[in-house]
């Protein structure tokens, strides 16, 4: 998909993949994410730090996405870290219980740490 | 054909396209801040529309951008009243099941939780199907000043 609204800049520090999201993520733009996810964990990255310091906005859809994938990673010893979401990000996660499920911190160095204990 | 806001009305007419979801919350936001809504409920009045009118595209419509739907926007009596009409089949999101979510997450379920984030940051949720072919099915959101 070919939408500037949603982008995601990909980056790697050691094994670990860091994907920074722009823009906003919604039934539209979800479809980007999930087949950049699915790439990634093809391709047999599974430690895999999602950054939200760009990200205006997220709904179901987005929040979705992880849900497709976070099993198949930790099976194989990985995990999908979320960083440096703005508040009102933060709020569509915590009002659907995601903290129960998913690990999120404040910055990318605190996911990458983790990793590497 | 895009979305499209009429000047100085409070209703908006969409596609069947999820690319309108930006436009529509755009419009619902400035809205909300225009009847006094802070930042944070703003944001999640236009939310709870997206995720109406995501099902709406998505179900009802099935992705088809030859159909359209209207979003309506009232501000009385302390409360912001955001009516979606569509002539799509019927569908009640009244009717789902809220979602148990340690079993959720216990089962890496995914989907379904448009409704439920509806529901949290609404203070009323409404629906009452089309009456006949010539009318419309109406999803009623309602968000009280508090």
């Amino acid at each position: 998909m070919n939408d500037l609204k949603f982008t995601i800049d990909h980056q790697s520090v050691g094994d670990v993949k860091l994907l920074k999201l722009q823009g906003y993520l919604d039934a539209h733009t979800a479809p980007h994410l999930e087949s950049a996810l699915g790439n990634l964990i093809q391709e047999g990255s599974h430690k895999i730090v999602v950054n939200f310091k760009e990200l205006d906005y997220i709904s179901s859809a987005g929040l979705g996405v992880f849900m497709v994938y976070i099993e198949d990673v930790r099976t194989t010893g990985g995990d999908i870290k979320l960083s440096e979401m703005k508040p009102k990000v933060f709020t569509v996660f915590d009002l659907l219980g995601f903290p129960m499920l998913f690990e999120i911190v404040e910055h990318d160095q605190i996911a990458l740490a983790k990793f590497t204990a | 054909m895009v979305a499209t806001i009429k000047p100085q009305t409070n209703q908006i007419s969409a596609r069947g396209n999820t690319a309108d979801l930006e436009i529509i919350r755009g419009f619902v936001e400035h809205q909300a801040h225009t009847a006094g809504f802070g930042e944070t409920d703003a944001y999640q009045i236009a939310l709870a529309v997206d995720e109406a009118c995501s099902n709406l595209i998505r179900h009802s419509y099935n992705n088809d951008e030859s159909r359209e739907f209207m979003v309506t926007i009232e501000v009385a009596n302390e409360q912001m009243i955001i009516k979606i009409m569509d002539n799509g089949e019927p569908f009640n999101p009244l009717s789902v099941p809220e979602p148990n979510m340690t079993e959720y997450f216990q089962k890496f379920k995914h989907g379904g939780l448009g409704v439920f984030l509806m529901r949290k940051v609404m203070t009323e949720i409404n629906y009452q199907p089309a009456k006949n072919s010539k009318s419309m099915n109406i999803l009623t959101l309602t968000k009280h000043f508090i």
